[in-house]
């Protein structure tokens, strides 16, 4: 699993004035299913048009299977399966015919394959794209991305709109279709708890720049919240690594990333309070605090 | 598909555990017997819509504790039970889940006494579950 099948080093990109990207670095790993979550508006789009070399980074540079897409680009596009954001597709079609479209786009498509997702997403070949359900509408995007075989797909919050019943069913075919065969899943979304099942790896986006990328369990484990006796002054920014400090009643709790012993005691000797609780959070509690967090600065109240 | 697993997303125990915690269970109490053959890490994997690694671990973890055992090329299967690990660590693990019951207790103003007689009464209520659907 050493080597990669996404690298972003430095990236940069602007829309006009807007500073989008600031030098996001990832490392995706080949075989992996990779998590890239952000709020709405931190990047992760554009992010990923510039892996398919849509867009021309300001500064930094990707590869993607090796591969710039910014001189490769073709290469690129026969390499991945990309599932946009709320897919659009020709109405008119019907679902036969728009596979024959995108088949002859790419040299190396599998009709073979292409009738076997057909079969398991229950897709009729005969109903048309403007017919159909939110559910067979992402299905049959997702049968489009994968019918040149690809090794990296990259879904653009593919579960977007959909009901809780067909994202599971969509998070499946994601495990049945692509773990089981070593492809490597990029995957972005806002949703953490729903894609956390899912995915080896997480990469946090906030504002353009990556907050933390780590493997699901060690993300899970090293976040903590300590809550103290709220006896002492909260001081700003108090210790490294603290990502939201709350004052709930006379308690202080201060969530902290890496947490081991010598964190515990550096929040204690600040806070000048000893701690009398350590609780686990579920990832979107993690995710909140490095989106969201208050790091100290406004607690004084 | 003869386990059944329902994970809780919200919660602050991790999936795996989640997991792991539920086949304990189904083993205790009968719902899965000795020498049934468990769903592979695919299958189960793609029904539960959870990552492949994840169920590994599960996997892995449940047959170090002797849970369940591997059969070479020949799937995976629920063991007698017998525990290879130590006295000492069984109960350090029973202890970590008796600790959140007490916490409960002692909040709801349930006696030493009263929390001896409910152990008790559950601890039956899960073995003669688990002689009943043995005989079946």
């Amino acid at each position: 699993m050493n080597e990669s099948a996404i690298e972003i080093e430095g990236l940069e990109f602007s829309y006009g004035r807007n500073k989008v990207l600031k030098g996001v670095d990832l490392n995706v790993p080949a075989g992996s299913i990779f998590g890239f979550l952000g709020r709405n508006g931190a990047g992760k789009t554009t992010t990923i048009k510039l892996l398919l070399g849509l867009f021309k980074p300001a500064g930094g540079f990707c590869r993607v299977g090796g591969l710039d897409p910014q001189t490769d680009s073709i290469a690129v596009r026969r390499t991945v399966g990309y599932m946009a954001e709320d897919q659009q597709m020709y109405g008119w079609m019907r679902i036969g015919q728009i596979i024959k479209w995108v088949a002859s786009f790419y040299p190396g498509w599998d009709d073979k394959f292409t009738n076997k997702l057909l079969d398991m997403l229950e897709l009729p070949k005969r109903k048309k794209v403007k017919s159909l359900s939110k559910g067979q509408n992402s299905r049959l995007a997702l049968l489009l991305a994968l019918g040149h075989r690809p090794k990296v797909v990259i879904l653009d919050d593919p579960t977007l709109g959909l009901d809780p019943i067909a994202r599971k069913d969509f998070l499946r075919y994601v495990i049945s279709l692509l773990q089981t065969n070593g492809v490597t899943v990029f995957f972005s979304s806002h949703l953490l708890y729903e894609i956390e099942p899912v995915v080896d790896y997480v990469a946090i986006l906030k504002e353009g720049v990556i907050v933390k990328s780590e493997t699901t369990e060690q993300l899970r484990r090293s976040v903590k919240k300590l809550v103290l006796r709220g006896a002492g002054e909260i001081k700003p920014n108090s210790v490294e690594g603290v990502l939201d400090i709350e004052r709930v009643g006379d308690r202080i709790a201060v969530t902290v990333e890496d947490c081991d012993d010598g964190k515990r005691s550096a929040v204690e000797k600040k806070m000048g309070s000893d701690i009398i609780r350590e609780v686990d959070l579920n990832l979107d509690e993690i995710f909140e605090a490095y989106v969201i967090g208050n790091r100290g600065e406004a607690v004084s109240a | 598909m003869n386990i059944f697993v329902r994970i809780e997303p919200s919660s602050a125990v991790p999936i795996y555990r989640q997991i792991i915690e539920q086949i304990k269970y189904q083993v205790a109490t009968g719902a899965l017997k000795e020498g049934e053959r468990v769903p592979s890490v695919r299958q189960l994997a793609g029904e539960l819509a959870v990552n492949q690694n994840t169920i590994l671990k599960v996997y892995n973890q449940l047959c170090s504790e002797n849970v369940l055992k591997i059969e070479r090329g020949n799937g995976t299967y629920v063991t007698g039970g017998k525990q290879a690990i130590s006295l000492a660590e069984r109960k350090k693990a029973v202890a970590r889940y008796l600790r959140e019951a007490v916490v409960q207790a002692i909040h709801l103003d349930i006696s030493l006494e009263q929390a001896r007689e409910l152990l008790e009464k559950e601890y039956q209520a899960i073995k003669s579950g688990r002689r009943k659907s043995r005989s079946e």
